[in-house]
């Protein structure tokens, strides 16, 4: 793959380079800070932007960055490398998008063969999250989630499937020739079953309960 | 320790105790209270302002020294084992003892940092540092933070009473239906500085106590309603 990257810490930015070269990747260019790495993106093509969340432009560059780079190029996908494993960035970056984009700890991706499939899946449009934060999320202390997807009815699934592929709900709504007064009643219902309390922001229960359901999908529950 | 508010106005040195109204309250203000508060001389709030400030530098430090050369070096160790040809299973596994063992490094060093002064805080502000605390209560907590900055002084100080407030919460979760919520933003300063209210309601008052620790060196107060059991705690900090 060809990828750029941007890491405003000198010693872990080379390492990367060496690392992605070492797996057969192409370094089309690498920046200390967000920036440059737009206007380095505007000249040369990639397939995958690498980004620290927190770099130049102060105080999270890489998010601000990452708004920047969707915005311009689509199809690129992005991928997020922090210290911190937070569900506050894991919730703007999802805002930025569902689709072509990830966020792993720094110290996770050293290997040839973590970092090529981190990549792999991101180009395949894949969410890829780092599992020690989607098991915090999905696990919370009070919520028993053991089967929880067995409760919702086969059209919560249907729209809970379609909501974990990013669709809006008039895109679900179509999917499903219903009207979306339909899909919201649906939606709620499923909030409701996955216990995720009607304080809490609309998107932010929504990726609870996508991720909730890509943990079903994949046996872990 | 807890202690009931009738008992607390002799439990310290220099704490004054006195009857005043909570103006942001839900109930309007009509509900009396109890304010705690404790003399802090300008002198005093300038230092705990620097307290502040030298903890946030000193997490900056851990992030940007110590923290980025581990990561550095797993990136360093993965390379390594790559250039090294027909690696046997056994270097295989060492190697990924080695990285499991930094990414443990790395995991204590985030919990040093976290009790200096959270990434997140300085990062990102009250609310979602906040709300990230009470993600992982064991208690449903209702937030509602204002978007905006309060200062290093003033947010580490809310951040960590409220923190402490929640292990509360943890270690005794008190009578059913008791909803907690913590509301907080900022009064605009009429002549005086700025201050941020910090309200909490649906918790046993008795926790006021402490989370006046937390927060009396910046000449904040603590109001309390309705007395002892649940009710509503209210910091007044001053900010930036």
């Amino acid at each position: 793959m060809r990828v750029a990257l941007a890491e405003d810490g000198a010693l872990f930015r080379e390492g990367l380079e060496m690392l992605l070269q070492a797996a057969g990747h192409e370094v089309v260019g690498s920046t200390a800070d967000g920036d440059a790495l737009v206007e380095l993106l505007a000249e040369k093509p990639a397939d995958a932007a690498i980004l620290d969340i927190r770099m130049p432009p102060e105080p999270d560059g890489g998010l601000v960055t990452a708004e920047r780079l969707r915005a311009a190029h689509p199809q690129m996908g992005l991928l997020f490398l922090s210290h911190y494993a937070e569900s506050h960035y894991l919730m703007r970056i999802l805002q930025i998008g569902t689709e072509s984009i990830g966020y792993r700890l720094k110290e996770k991706v050293g290997s040839v063969d973590v970092l090529s499939d981190t990549l792999a899946r991101i180009g395949d449009g894949e969410i890829v999250i780092e599992p020690v934060l989607a098991k915090r999320l999905v696990e919370r202390p009070r919520g028993d989630k053991k089967g929880i997807i067995a409760t919702l009815s086969e059209r919560e699934l249907d729209v809970l499937r379609l909501m974990a592929e990013g669709r809006s709900n008039n895109g679900i709504a179509a999917q499903l020739f219903v009207t979306p007064k339909a899909v919201e009643k649906h939606i709620a219902n499923i909030f409701g079953k996955l216990n995720l309390h009607a304080d809490t922001a609309e998107h932010h229960r929504r990726v609870l309960a996508v991720l909730t359901y890509l943990r079903s999908q994949r046996g872990e529950d | 320790m807890m202690l009931e508010p009738a008992q607390r106005a002799g439990d310290a040195p220099h704490r004054a105790c006195e009857q005043a109204a909570v103006p942001l309250s839900a109930d309007g203000g009509r509900v009396p209270a109890i304010r705690l508060a404790a003399p802090s001389s300008a002198a005093g709030r300038r230092a705990e302002q620097a307290e502040w400030m030298r903890r946030r530098r000193l997490e900056r430090q851990l992030h940007d020294g110590a923290a980025l050369r581990i990561s550095a070096l797993t990136l360093q160790i993965g390379l390594m084992r790559h250039r090294i040809p027909q690696a046997d299973a056994e270097l295989d596994s060492a190697v990924d003892a080695l990285q499991d063992e930094l990414h443990a490094v790395l995991q204590e060093l985030r919990d040093v940092s976290g009790q200096i002064f959270p990434p997140l805080l300085d990062q990102a502000g009250l609310g979602p540092a906040v709300r990230e605390a009470a993600e992982r209560c064991s208690m449903p907590v209702r937030t509602t933070i204002d978007d905006d900055r309060f200062g290093p002084a003033a947010e580490g100080a809310a951040y960590y009473a409220v923190l402490e407030l929640f292990a509360a919460l943890d270690a005794a979760p008190g009578p059913d239906g008791q909803q907690p919520a913590v509301r907080a933003g900022r009064v605009p300063a009429g002549d005086g500085e700025p201050v941020l209210v910090m309200q909490i309601s649906g918790v046993d008052v008795r926790h006021a106590d402490a989370m006046l620790a937390h927060v009396w060196r910046l000449g904040a107060t603590i109001d309390i309603s309705r007395g002892a059991g649940i009710g509503t705690i209210t910091a007044r900090i001053p900010c930036e």
